[in-house]
């Protein structure tokens, strides 16, 4: 795993305690400023081969998008931050949505959310046969500081799922 | 996020982001990025521009195939709200 999970809460436990005042005063900048990215030098990597117009694609974003009338908002309150996921079905409507992250402006994307979702955009080049399937269910996240349960649940059940799902690509936006 | 892309790409599956943060994907490195000139909430473009999303994701899938390095990070020439350049 190229991520040091014991070196990572040693050190986010200081930036927490450090963080907190400025957390709760709004002082965004400073608190990433000293966030501690405990990352390893060598970057993962697994060869792109075949063709978009032969592959399945399935969507991330981590606007804090939920569906307003099923799931549960992210938690936008606490310095950890929300390690969750929502399930997203490419069927989405605009007016399904909310958003439920504290730390940039949703106004663009409540006018449209292809500006960090692009779920339209992406059917449209499956019609056009540009890509070969946009899978079923796509996937939203929020705001994280403490990444241990991201790192060590979340996503190993984001993997399975889209494993499952036969996704070939995954296209994320970060937010 | 980058690191749900680290995480994702280790496990066997090509990933690509769209991000317009340089300084983050410094400190993160994610295996493939594009860098746009656009603000925080709104990384394919503006509100309704769908030409302009879709350029954007057009260039993403020619970025897999021809993205051979860990860590590349490409950056697109495109500006909020002033035409593509030619």
């Amino acid at each position: 795993m190229p991520f040091d999970l014991d070196a990572f809460k040693t050190a986010y436990d200081k930036w927490v305690a450090e963080s907190l005042p400025d957390f709760r005063a709004h002082k965004m900048d400073e608190i990433v400023k000293k966030y501690p990215f405990v990352i390893s030098d060598d970057v993962p990597w697994t060869p792109y081969s075949g063709k978009p117009s032969e592959q399945t694609f399935a969507l991330v974003t981590s606007g804090g998008l939920y569906l307003k009338d099923s799931q549960p908002p992210f938690d936008t309150e606490s310095i950890h931050g929300d390690p969750s996921f929502r399930e997203i079905p490419r069927s989405v409507r605009q007016q399904d949505l909310r958003f439920a992250h504290a730390h940039y402006d949703h106004s663009l994307a409540e006018q449209d959310v292809n500006t960090i979702f692009p779920i339209q955009r992406f059917i449209e080049l499956e019609k056009e046969g540009v890509i070969g399937k946009l899978t079923r269910t796509h996937y939203s996240f929020s705001y994280v500081n403490d990444v241990a349960p991201l790192i060590s649940r979340t996503v190993p059940e984001l993997i399975k799922r889209i494993r499952t799902a036969g996704v070939d690509v995954l296209f994320l936006v970060p937010v | 996020m980058g690191l749900i892309q680290r995480q994702v790409e280790a496990a066997g599956i090509p990933t690509i982001s769209i991000g317009n943060m340089a300084d983050r994907m410094g400190h993160i490195k994610p295996p493939r990025a594009l860098l746009v000139k656009f603000p925080r909430g709104s990384m394919l473009g503006e509100p309704g521009n769908v030409e302009r999303q879709h350029r954007v994701i057009l260039d993403a899938l020619e970025a897999l195939g021809t993205m051979t390095q860990p860590g590349t990070v490409r950056e697109l020439p495109y500006r909020w709200k002033k035409p593509d350049p030619a």
